[in-house]
């Protein structure tokens, strides 16, 4: 220390020691100030406050957080093997999701019919798979029929099954196209208001053009021209599609930001372009993204429940709700068909809107009140 | 004002040119049927979606001088390749011959008289000789020397748009004749008269033509039926479009422009532009034409929805904002929250299920109506009831209840008439939702629209029919939203005065 004018220490240091309380008020003091100043009210802070609170939003949230439990535990709420079993001397612990070969071939009811000394099995809540199809007797079976407690479809398949692996597919296939969706929505948008000129122009036409093509005829279109169309296909094409409006409002967000005092000031001090991006314009991108997030989930939902709905090319190796329901069509009485798997997609979506919309809600530094506000496209249909 | 509409509607053609690069882009996400094969039937599928040409831009467009000048190199060539060769000539026929006699000469003897030879099946197709007549090479360039100083006037493109001229107006058996020895060299002009003639002798001599030509494509009756002419015109004008650059020549500001029109996206986008949509692998009726049957259905149903939705989400939505916060606000923006997330197949499939047995076309109709407003209806109702929110807040509205003025005349003359434009307008914003939803209603109802006939399509792997279904569509929609944003501004006079200040003030 041999220069005090440049050094970092405070020039006046209190010697709380001497004082005749041994500092105890100025220490109480300053941690008063520390504690009223520590919790910064940030917009963000504000926003997640403002839904946590909302009470709609909440109640969305929790019945999501169902279904994400279904969606996990779905091997353990159906499937054709126990969830663990002992079987000819051998432990196994969810066979029903490591498929060990020695099982290969066995179902629940063939392992109750050859039930040896010493094995035993804890079956799951229903006692078949979704894939799982039957003979004619067991085709189109009502509701509450031995071991259908939701009854079968067209193929024998047991709709409870259906409906429990749908849940998969949708949150699956959801949450890809969604996260793609926003990567692709915030990246553009941001560059596109960032950087300006031919870049912006760009994004701009190709957000208009996109907007419109409805979505539902390119899917139907694309799902029928690819080859061999997958789940990916459908995930890519709206992935590919409906990042415009995200890209818009990311865009409009970042034009707003560049013009306040602080990235102003940012720029006096002379920090680099990405670090303005990254730290003063993006964090104001993150409500839109997720708002955009919940909506791009219920969209995709729809979407595969739509095109699944059709029969349009897609390969049904998995269980999904749309298709349980095209199943009914041919099939008058068969109402279950439609009302199962109609109910946990209208409980999806309903949820998926509550939070979305509590969301845009929360974001609004006007403030919205409840539901409307500005009129932004819903998931579209 | 009017500055502000033009301006709007010529931003949209970039919007429209960018549209049709996505929609081009899906069309080549199909792979082609692998490289080009043998088998004749294949290639021509592939030509048919111009997988044969580059994607954006041709160096070399290919005309019929190139393609003559290949077929003879490998003609005079005299190997393995030459029977390719002479298959090629044969089929770019007498299109090819002022290209290929002048300059015979040039040749050296041996791989003039290969050429020469390879040319009979030619003349034969002319009338002009029988079958085994040209197997001597002299014999052979004899005749075609003399052929060609007999014939050479006749083949230039006035004289031959003289001739289909007069065989359309009067016809006769001779002037068939003469234009059947000129061969696919008269081809252009035969098919555009095909498009323009109305008089059904004349279109039997023209299809025989370009028959006898290619030996392809349908023949026509002087009495074919009405959907027959229309289904052969088609035919031959979508052949035509696909294979032009095979008979004509394409010289100076022509094969400049042909670098980009010759392209696929050139070609796609020429097509597309043109309204010739192709021809559909189900019944081989023309595309436009097929367009033309199914859209009423699909404009009835998606306009009856619309308004309906409209009639109805415009009180119910005030109303809700009015009373904000009471229980009919509660309760209607509840079950309007179900609807607005509820998928229109969903909707469409119970209400079938609930009303088994009515098979009435109007009935459908009526249910597919209600099962497409629903959505519509909820969507326009939110969108209702945050404009009147906004409007209900504004100080002109406490004035009027300050001023003593009757609760319903505030609601309706000051708030309402404020709230209702950006309701009516911004449905063009909605008009894709509902263009998609359509289709599943029709679908679901077995109405035959446009939607109906697209998931045949897609059963079929009818690509034309798709791609003029989505094209179609963005068209429309992009139409409806520079239509909206118009309205907007001519409706509403307070965006029009922004407009008018901004159009005064200095361009940013």
């Amino acid at each position: 220390m041999t220069d005090h004018r440049f050094s970092h220490e405070p020039s006046v240091a209190i010697d709380l020691s001497r004082r005749k309380d041994g500092g105890r008020s100025v220490r109480d003091s300053m941690y008063e100030v520390t504690r009223v100043a520590a919790p910064y009210v940030t917009m963000a802070r504000l926003s997640l406050r403002r839904l946590v609170r909302d009470r709609v939003a909440r109640a969305g949230a929790l019945v999501l957080a169902c279904l994400a439990l279904v969606a996990v535990f779905a091997d353990v709420l159906a499937s054709d093997l126990p969830v663990a079993c002992s079987w000819r001397g051998t432990t196994y612990v969810l066979p029903n999701v490591t498929r060990p070969a020695a099982l290969e071939g066995l179902d629940i009811d063939r392992m109750r019919a050859q039930e040896g000394a010493g094995d035993w099995l804890v079956p799951p809540l229903v006692a078949h798979g979704p894939l799982e199809t039957a003979g004619p007797e067991e085709q189109l079976l009502p509701p509450l029929t031995r071991g259908h407690p939701a009854g079968t479809d067209t193929l024998g398949r047991d709709v409870f099954a259906r409906v429990v692996y749908g849940a998969r597919t949708a949150l699956t296939l959801g949450l890809g196209a969604s996260f793609i969706l926003v990567a692709i929505g915030v990246l553009l948008g941001a560059i596109a208001g960032f950087a300006g000129g031919v870049f912006d122009s760009l994004v701009t036409r190709a957000v208009e053009a996109l907007t419109a093509i409805p979505t539902l005829v390119l899917v139907l279109v694309v799902v029928a021209t690819v080859p061999h169309p997958t789940t990916a296909t459908l995930v890519w094409t709206i992935a590919l599609t409906r990042w415009t409006e995200l890209a818009r409002l990311v865009r409009a967000e970042v034009l707003t930001t560049l013009g306040t005092d602080y990235v102003t000031a940012a720029r006096a001090i002379g920090a680099t372009p990405v670090r303005i991006l990254w730290r003063h314009v993006l964090p104001n991108a993150i409500g839109p993204a997720i708002v955009a997030a919940a909506f791009g989930v219920a969209s995709l939902v729809q979407m595969e429940a739509a095109v699944d709905f059709l029969h349009v090319g897609m390969p049904d190796t998995m269980a999904s709700w749309g298709e349980a329901m095209g199943e009914a069509r041919g099939h008058e009485g068969a109402w279950w068909l439609v009302v199962f798997p109609g109910l946990a997609l209208l409980a999806t979506l309903v949820a998926l809107n509550l939070v979305g919309d509590g969301a845009r809600d929360a974001i609004d530094p006007r403030q919205a009140p409840v539901g409307g506000g500005a009129p932004t496209e819903g998931p579209g249909q | 004002m009017f500055r502000y509409a033009l301006r709007r509607i010529l931003w949209a053609i970039p919007t429209l040119l960018a549209t049709s690069l996505v929609l081009f882009l899906v069309t080549t996400l199909a792979p082609a049927p692998h490289a080009v094969t043998e088998d004749p039937m294949e290639d021509e599928a592939l030509r048919g979606r111009f997988l044969d040409l580059p994607r954006f831009f041709n160096s070399n467009p290919p005309d019929v001088r190139t393609r003559t000048a290949q077929a003879v190199a490998l003609v005079a060539n005299g190997d393995a390749h030459s029977e390719a060769g002479a298959r090629a000539l044969v089929w770019l026929g007498g299109a090819a011959l002022p290209w290929v006699l002048p300059t015979l000469e040039s040749l050296p003897p041996d791989a003039r008289g290969r050429v020469a030879v390879a040319l009979a099946p030619l003349a034969e197709r002319l009338e002009l000789v029988h079958e085994g007549d040209l197997t001597q090479p002299d014999v052979a360039l004899l005749f075609w020397t003399h052929f060609w100083e007999d014939r050479a006037l006749d083949f230039t493109r006035p004289a031959v748009a003289r001739a289909v001229g007069r065989l359309v107006e009067h016809g006769s058996d001779l002037r068939e004749k003469d234009l059947l020895s000129l061969d696919t060299f008269a081809l252009p002009e035969v098919v555009a008269a095909m498009a323009a003639a109305t008089d059904g002798l004349a279109l039997e001599r023209l299809t025989r033509l370009a028959h006898h030509a290619t030996r392809r494509g349908p023949e026509l009756a002087a009495d074919a039926a009405p959907g027959d002419v229309r289904r052969a015109i088609a035919d031959w004008r979508e052949w035509w479009f696909v294979h032009d650059t095979d008979f004509i020549a394409l010289d100076g500001a022509d094969r400049v422009l042909a670098m980009f029109t010759e392209t696929r996206y050139g070609k796609w986008l020429k097509r597309a532009a043109s309204g010739q949509l192709g021809v559909s692998v189900i019944d081989g009726e023309p595309i436009a034409e097929k367009l033309r049957d199914r859209a009423p259905i699909t404009v009835l149903v998606c306009s009856v929805a619309m308004l309906l939705s409209w009639l109805l989400a415009i009180p119910i939505g005030a109303l809700s904002a009015w009373r904000r916060g009471k229980s009919f606000d509660t309760a209607s923006g509840a079950v309007l929250f179900v609807m607005y997330a509820m998928p229109t197949f969903a909707v469409a499939e119970v209400l079938r299920h609930m009303t088994l047995g009515t098979s009435a076309s109007g009935a459908r109709v009526a249910l597919a109506v209600i099962a497409l407003a629903v959505g519509s209806f909820a969507t326009l109702s939110r969108w209702q009831r945050g404009a009147m929110l906004e409007v209900v807040g504004r100080d002109y509205v406490r004035t009027a209840r300050a001023k003593g003025m009757p609760a319903w005349r505030i609601a309706v003359v000051h708030a309402l008439r404020n709230a209702l434009m950006p309701t009516v307008t911004l449905a063009g914003l909605h008009l894709p939702v509902l263009l998609g939803g359509a289709f599943v209603v029709e679908e679901v109802f077995a109405l035959p629209g446009i939607g109906f006939e697209t998931l045949r399509a897609i059963e079929a792997h009818d690509a034309a029919w798709l791609m003029a279904v989505v094209l179609v569509s963005a068209v429309a929609v992009t139409f409806g939203l520079v239509a909206s944003d118009v309205a907007y501004g001519v409706l509403d006079p307070r965006v029009r005065e922004v407009l008018r200040r901004r159009e005064r003030g200095p361009q940013t």
